[in-house]
């Protein structure tokens, strides 16, 4: 896994780590479904999305609301997350599963995404940042 | 201990201008020497950041219960300038109106015995809990309209209460100014199918039994003995209220060149009050706490009548004490520098607690004070207060809100099993049922501060008084 739960009292602080920016709103969508629901599968549930910003962060923010939106109405649980960007113009290919209780009560309701200390960081070996899901 | 920081009284400490740039007031919070230790810089950092608002009036405050957040920290209160000032989703948080409301009921701990685990069994099957749970009860969107203008009222002509409940709520169950038109299609979405739904995360329901009468005679004015069973419910406006909150951040993320106003964090977004944007997210924020304060009825309701089946007794002895909300900005009058002054309130883990005889408490209430209600972390005590003239004084009629975490989820799921905590709970006679126990261990009681200290630390600060400790017996949680 490119996420990692960081020390953080109030919420989940996710770190995520990313060769591509890609891979970072891939591994993002990841961590918060796993903050959500614990483990989940493909089980041929597929949903598409579009979105477009006027930053990097900005779109991050949006694309992992609009996930937490389809998940509650949609009542379902992604774990594949296809993502082409084109500058700041983002479509994604959601893979997962129905929501099943059984299954998938093993996290906690994310509530929102915070904008408090998002920034996509370039290092020498790929992208980092850090996220600060409010649960 | 942190430094930069100057104690300025016994449980007061001032975060003076400077600490971080572009600081127009100074920062004060409450705070023991032992809940010091564990303070850390990031909240007080916030806390400062809040202080380089416009129009923010006094002083930026944080209540005992103060921990890093995003934004405000949590704990924090503002109170901003109606015409220089600004409002933020930053200061409320993204669980609009996440609340908690007391009743009482006629029986004791003795009419609950060998019953106990019957009752949380039926509760739980009662009121929806969890990640992706759906209510019981259908909503059309007209429907949800009136959940969003009406609050608390919508709910009790539904049949969901009674009159008498309507008093007994902060603002009556319902904030003015609510705006149907500033809830997007999407936070539409999200409210429909959860009315009457509790929610995940530190959210529950609990059956609890006044053990200790501290002030008796405010006992008597907030009608609860010792030795009564009660019930706590503790929820906010679920899906609905966190989608209004991601909307208008975002609006008024893109809002601040218009408004050249420069912030620290980007979460601490804001426009002045009397601008559109500002107005549009009062709008919003006022129609998700009504549905919060509509949700709360519906399961109140609904653990009404499990009593009332299992025990025989009448839904209208089970009396609803007080409901308060912890993640709201309303508009209030107070006095700053000896004059009376409109502001915007902003408490964001916070309580308002005003003192007796302040304008907008229940009248049989008037001469003690609003009730304040602490939830405990699970597995401890909570506490009734009463609001206090020294809490209008220094902190715009507030308090703390709950006990406040010390260890991150992540440690909490490295330290406490969730299995072994209903266990060794059950041992000491409190029953716990979830859906999944590895969630039951973010929410261990060592996971937070002892709810004892935070209280302690609001009662000898002058900031609430506390009336009565409660004890749990059961409790049901996401």
């Amino acid at each position: 896994m490119s996420f990692e739960e960081l020390e953080h009292t109030a919420d989940v602080l996710m770190r995520v780590r990313g060769a591509t920016i890609h891979e970072i709103f891939a591994d993002a969508g990841r961590a918060m479904f796993h903050v959500m629901y614990g483990p989940c599968e493909d089980r041929g549930v597929e949903r598409h999305l579009t979105l477009e910003a006027n930053n990097l962060e900005s779109l991050l923010i949006d694309y992992l609301s609009e996930l937490l939106f389809i998940t509650e109405v949609e009542n379902t649980v992604f774990c594949t997350f296809d993502i082409d960007l084109r500058g700041t113009r983002l479509s994604a290919v959601l893979k997962g599963e129905p929501f099943d209780p059984a299954r998938h009560s093993a996290g906690t309701i994310v509530k929102g995404i915070s904008y408090f200390g998002l920034e996509i960081v370039k290092e020498e070996e790929g992208y980092v940042v850090e996220i600060i899901f409010d649960i | 201990m942190l430094t930069g920081i100057n104690r300025i009284g016994d449980l007061e400490w001032e975060v003076p201008i400077g600490y971080v740039p572009n600081m127009r007031v100074p920062g004060r919070f409450f705070l023991s020497r032992t809940l010091a230790e564990t303070l850390e810089e990031g909240a007080v950092r916030q806390l400062a950041n809040v202080a380089t608002l416009p129009g923010i009036v006094k002083n930026s405050l944080a209540m005992p219960d103060i921990h890093w957040g995003y934004g405000f920290p949590i704990g924090g209160v503002a109170a901003f300038d109606m015409t220089e000032g600004v409002i933020s989703p930053g200061g409320v948080g993204f669980d609009i109106n996440c609340g908690v409301r007391l009743i009482t009921t006629p029986l004791t701990e003795a009419d609950l015995a060998g019953k106990k685990r019957e009752l949380i069994e039926r509760l739980f099957n009662a009121v929806p809990t969890g990640v992706g749970t759906k209510s019981t009860l259908r909503l059309s969107n007209k429907e949800l309209a009136g959940v969003m203008v009406d609050g608390a009222r919508w709910a009790v002509e539904r049949g969901l209460g009674t009159e008498a409940d309507l008093v007994r709520c902060e603002g009556e169950g319902a904030m003015p100014g609510a705006d149907p038109e500033a809830v997007s299609t999407k936070a539409r979405q999200r409210g429909v199918p959860q009315i009457g739904t509790l929610g995940a995360g530190n959210h529950f329901l609990e059956v609890q039994v006044a053990k200790e009468i501290v002030d008796p005679e405010a006992a008597k004015a907030f009608g609860i003995a010792e030795g009564q069973v009660c019930f706590m419910v503790h929820c906010g406006s679920r899906g609905l209220g966190h989608q209004v909150a991601t909307d208008h951040l975002r609006t008024l993320e893109s809002a601040l060149a218009k408004y050249r106003i420069h912030i620290p964090d980007r979460q601490l977004a804001c426009a002045p009050i009397d601008s559109p944007e500002g107005r549009a997210y009062y709008g919003g924020m006022a129609c998700a706490a009504n549905y919060a304060w509509a949700n709360r009825q519906a399961i109140m309701h609904e653990t009404r009548n499990v009593f009332a089946q299992m025990f025989g007794i009448d839904y209208d002895e089970m009396r609803l004490i007080y409901d308060v909300a912890h993640n709201v900005a309303k508009f209030e009058r107070h006095d700053v520098d000896g004059a009376s002054m409109e502001v915007c309130v902003h408490r964001k883990g916070a309580t308002r607690a005003f003192g007796p005889g302040a304008e907008g408490i229940p009248r049989e209430y008037a001469a003690v004070g609003q009730p304040v209600i602490i939830p405990g972390s699970m597995g401890t005590s909570s506490y009734l207060l009463h609001g206090t003239a020294t809490a209008m004084q220094k902190t715009f009629g507030s308090t703390c809100h709950g006990a406040g975490r010390v260890l991150s989820r992540s440690k909490a799921k490295k330290e406490v099993r969730g299995k072994e905590l209903r266990e060794h709970l059950a041992g000491e006679g409190i029953l716990v049922r979830a859906h999944s126990d590895s969630a039951l261990a973010e929410e261990a009681p060592e996971v937070y501060k002892p709810s004892r200290e935070v209280v302690r630390v609001v009662h000898e600060a002058g900031l609430s008084n506390t009336v009565v400790r409660l004890e749990p017996l059961g409790v049901i949680k996401g």
